[in-house]
């Protein structure tokens, strides 16, 4: 249905974004966090937005503005994500020294690049989003200006950024040569009248994975991310853990899928993507087992679980994938809510060393990051073992059980890593004093939150996969 | 039956476990007589299954059934003759464990007595579950519990003993998820229908080219859990470190989790496989009771010792079950119960050695039973029962085992009751060391007998051996029904293939046994 709701979403977080903007020039307030509860109650409005046009099918702007279900779904997703994020950012900002109030306009604006990205299925409005959220989020990584790794992390989030927008480009130009369109649909409608790939198809269209790889962080497009998620603020590092792979994985669904069952020679690129899934879950998580650092390890495995991601992707089984983005925004967002829980006053805690002896020293937030740490792990009854079941049996069930034996080996190794977090909590007498800054109610409420998501999908998962059918039967393909 | 005993039992620990949570770590005795009351009700109601369990059915009773998440996971649950006694067994040890552990455990107490009542829940939904989704959940979270209370509570090289355990076993656990995986696509392939249904899976009749690959992956995580030479060497670490409950627990019960698990997955789902197999098996289990006999005579530290007898043991229980039939199972379910109750109460008795002594290594010993006579009698009978004396409990699982062996392979019988021998030498030459002759070590004349609580944990389990030794007829009797089952399946479900072996040459091919017994009637009926 062609109508102005469906800009909405839209609006309000570009509105919000202003809106803090201006607030942060024209009043001088040494405190920021009232903008970070501005900026939460337009999140709240841009989701009540999605949640209100649920199944109606708006759409503007001649369709490339599409929200479909999957859309939504996806929004809502990262709506939740960003409210999180805000929530576990507001003591940090001013514990850290990283006290400006732009942060929140930044999230804003990044959001509205993801929205952009999922609700549209043609590659230029895509890439125009893909900008806006790249711009925003090479500024928040970078915010933390005095310290050296964090405008690293910019620099290079920005070069490597900026090369896989270009690959992207060129890859959309080559689709563009081939088809007279960037429109998703139109272009895989053109691969059915051909009886095989012509290069420049081909390579158009692997320009373009290889752009989209990068923001998902595969292997071999990954070495962007353990520097980057090292040296950005620990609350952006766990945006970036989420948003950008969940909107690149979206758009993944909406080119791959109809891909799968048209073109010729998808075997090809079948075959490629099979390697790089194979490649990403080993590698991430056999170099995770070397990290001492608590953000380097979870940034490689952010990358392994992404390399989960994309077995889903291969078996075409996008209400798995779907599950597993739920499962994996509480999980990891209450892993790095922990993480940021132990700082103080200039300084965060982020060694191995630092962990010892926590879990007893501070019960709920050692039980509660344990609790995520299976998760991740995959344990049941936590989500994230559901999460992974859904993946590897609809993955065994479209034949590709090699694959699956690979991912289960590669989750055996990462439960070394994971368990070795716990081992330090629990096991280990501290080698030196860790005291930590507790009066953090946001936080708190943030764990809260994520413990109960991860156990809730665990054991009652049903509502939620309610949803994601309805969302997967709507993917519009226009 | 009206209230859902089974689910009452499973999950009145976990409920424990979370009102533990809420109270004062500093009140150490509330916590633990809350949990040591809790879960004695547990036992207490888990008797009830027993008295109320009908003997004539062979299938699962106290079945209860409700929908969970959809795709055939359901939440189903049921006991039969094979697995109430390790429901009971495990009801029956967690509160001695819990009640041995009163002073040994002075840190961390509320930590401790949740992760025990989370493990309780736990070993109980393993045994129960007849979902191969709801098995598998239980089965993996065992785990956690198990994890911190060898590396929190543990000895000095607890943190590579705790992650070895949970490395070694989820990598086999791990190869096993898949098998299910492809098991349930299969069903789903066969039927259009989703299910983890055990009983569903039951039905399908596999092609033996793909069940050699799932018997393999099924297999490997149980092999690995009994553990079966050679994946036993996570157990010695994981028994040494282990707090004494831990041990307890670990040998009575996480052990026949594996030997459970052959039972009632490895060798009903894929019968040609395991003929296929089964010599290899035998041959593995053979030569763990060889192994770990001899293992178990050159250990310095008596821990070490009546862990490498339990590699021993299992050999023998595993080796009695591969021989597939009646006395055979019936004796390698019975010998499970021997080898919990006496192995545990072997670790038991190691445990008071060690509050006594601060040391388990059998040098520091000798003459104990001068200064412990009852203790020394109480020992004494445990070892005995796990030599297998008459009169005891050990004996009559041993004769059966045997028997059941000695119908199947006699080589591998002959052979086998090396057990017998191995174990009467290490058992009685470790305790003639530790509580006979002089006293060297001058520490020994401190040493007090037993105290009331001590006895009061060992008592159960001795009755409990003098009762299984000399009247087993209660026990075997409940069991009769479900064992023969079990033989006529796996048997049943071998000629089924036979019959069919034209039809399912193809590697993907396979049928329902309902499908296939429908075609065979009207294949038959033209030719009357």
């Amino acid at each position: 249905m062609n109508s102005l709701n469906a800009m909405f979403p839209l609006l309000t977080l570009i509105v919000g974004a202003l809106l803090v903007l201006i607030l942060e020039v024209s009043i001088k307030r040494e405190n920021k966090t009232y903008l970070a509860f501005i900026s939460i109650i337009f999140l709240m409005i841009c989701g009540f937005f999605c949640v209100q046009s649920w199944g109606k099918d708006f759409s503007y702007f001649n369709n490339h503005l599409y929200l479909d279900n999957f859309a939504l779904f996806f929004s809502i997703v990262l709506i939740i994500t960003t409210i999180l994020v805000t929530l576990i950012s507001m003591k940090y900002l001013s514990l850290q020294n990283t006290n400006v109030g732009e942060y929140y306009a930044l999230l804003l604006l990044a959001l509205s690049g993801m929205l952009i990205m999922v609700s549209s299925s043609d590659l230029i409005v895509i890439f125009l989003g893909l900008e806006v959220l790249s711009m925003s989020s090479y500024t928040l990584a970078g915010l933390k200006r005095d310290d050296q790794k964090s405008s690293e992390a910019a620099l290079k989030y920005f070069l490597l950024g900026s090369f896989a927008s270009a690959f992207l480009v060129y890859g959309l130009a080559l689709l563009y040569g081939v088809s007279n369109s960037t429109s998703i649909a139109v272009i895989i409608d053109h691969f059915k009248t051909e009886s095989s790939l012509s290069f420049m198809a081909f390579a158009g269209l692997g320009l373009v994975i290889v752009g989209f790889g990068f923001k998902i962080a595969v292997v071999p497009f990954h070495m962007w991310t353990p520097d980057v998620y090292q040296g950005a603020p620990t609350p952006i590092t766990a945006f970036f853990s989420i948003g950008p792979k969940a909107v690149g994985f979206a758009v993944l669904v909406r080119l791959l899928y109809p891909f799968w069952h048209v073109a010729y020679d998808s075997e090809v690129i079948f075959s490629l993507l099979w390697i790089i899934s194979a490649l990403t879950m080993i590698i991430g998580n056999l170099i995770a087992l070397r990290q001492t650092n608590i953000k380097r390890m979870l940034a490689y495995s952010s990358i392994a679980h992404a390399g989960y991601l994309m077995v889903a992707i291969l078996s075409q089984d996008t209400s798995s994938l779907m599950f597993y983005f739920v499962v994996y925004l509480f999980m990891n967002i209450g892993a790095f809510a922990a993480v940021i829980a132990l700082g103080k006053k200039d300084k965060e805690y982020l060694e191995l060393d630092d962990y010892a002896g926590i879990g007893f020293k501070y019960p709920w937030i050692g039980a509660t990051f344990a609790v995520f740490l299976f998760s991740l792990a995959g344990f049941p009854p936590t989500g994230g073992f559901l999460a992974k079941f859904y993946v590897f049996s609809a993955a065994v069930r479209e034949g590709l059980v090699s694959l699956v034996i690979i991912g289960v080996l590669a989750s055996l190794v990462s439960v070394y890593y994971y368990l070795r977090i716990i081992v330090y909590m629990y096991m280990r007498e501290p080698t030196h004093e860790v005291d930590i800054n507790l009066e953090n109610p946001a936080l708190f409420l943030v764990l809260f939150l994520c413990l109960y998501g991860v156990l809730q999908l665990g054991i009652f998962p049903g509502n939620i996969l309610l949803i994601i059918k309805q969302a997967v039967s709507s993917i519009a393909f226009l | 039956m009206n209230a859902p005993i089974l689910s009452i039992i499973t999950f009145i620990p976990l409920a424990g476990a979370l009102l533990l949570i809420f109270i004062n770590k500093d009140k150490e005795n509330l916590l633990r007589t809350i949990a040591l009351i809790l879960t004695l009700v547990i036992f207490v109601i888990s008797l009830s299954l027993y008295i109320n369990f009908d003997d004539q059915n062979p299938d699962p009773q106290f079945v209860e059934k409700s929908s969970w998440i959809g795709y055939g996971i359901n939440y189903h649950i049921g006991i039969d003759g094979i697995s109430l006694f390790l429901v009971l067994l495990t009801t029956l040890l967690i509160p001695i464990a819990i009640l041995s552990s009163w002073k040994y455990i002075g840190k961390r107490v509320k930590e401790y007595l949740i992760f025990m009542l989370l493990l309780e829940t736990g070993i109980i939904g393993v045994f129960v579950s007849l979902n191969l989704f709801l098995f598998y959940v239980f089965w993996e979270i065992t785990l956690v519990p198990m994890y911190f209370l060898i590396g929190i509570w543990g000895g000095k090289r607890r943190i590579y003993a705790t992650i070895k355990y949970v490395l070694f076993t989820m990598f086999g656990s791990l190869l096993m998820l898949v098998a299910i995986f492809f098991l349930y696509s299969m069903y789903y392939k066969a039927t259009g229908v989703y299910s983890f249904n055990i009983f569903d899976m039951y039905k399908l009749v596999l092609n033996p080219s793909i069940q050699v690959w799932l018997f393999l992956a099924f297999a490997l995580a149980f092999a690995i859990k009994v553990p079966m030479f050679p994946f036993h060497t996570w157990l010695p670490d994981a028994h040494v470190e282990a707090p004494t409950a831990g041990s307890v627990i670990l040998a009575a019960i996480l052990l026949k989790m594996g030997a459970y698990g052959f039972l009632r997955f490895a060798m009903p789902l894929f019968p040609d496989a395991l003929t296929k197999f089964l010599p290899y098996l035998g041959v593995l289990a053979l030569i763990g009771i060889i192994y770990g006999g001899l293992m178990a005579l050159i250990q310095k530290d008596v821990k070490s010792l009546v862990a490498y007898s339990s590699v021993s043991h299992m050999g023998l229980i595993m080796l009695a079950i591969f021989s597939l039939n009646v006395e055979g199972i019936q004796g390698g379910i019975y010998q499970m119960l021997n080898h919990g109750l006496s192995t545990g109460a072997l670790f038991l008795c190691v445990g008071i050695l060690y509050e006594r002594a601060h040391t388990r290594l059998i040098k520091d010993f000798g003459g104990v039973s001068k200064q412990m006579p009852v203790f020394a009698a109480f020992f004494l009978i445990c070892m005995l029962s796990s030599v297998g004396l008459p009169g005891l409990n050990g004996f009559v699982g041993e004769i059966l085992c045997l028997f059941g062996i000695f119908k199947a392979n006699m080589v591998l019988a002959i052979l086998g009751v090396t057990t017998v021998i191995l174990a009467a030498a290490y058992l009685l030459w470790m305790f003639q060391r530790v509580m006979h002759g002089p006293i060297t070590n001058d520490r020994v004349h401190n040493f007090k007998d037993l105290n009331k609580r001590e006895i009061a944990y060992l008592l159960p389990i001795i009755i409990l051996m003098f009762w299984m030794g000399l009247y087993p007829q209660p026990f075997l009797r409940k069991m009769d029904a479900s064992v023969n089952k079990l033989i006529n399946q796996i048997n049943q479900k071998k000629t089924l293939f036979t019959e069919t072996k034209k039809e399912s040459e193809l590697l993907w091919d396979i049928k329902t046994i309902e499908n296939t017994a429908e075609d065979h009637q009207e294949k038959e009926e033209p030719v009357q």
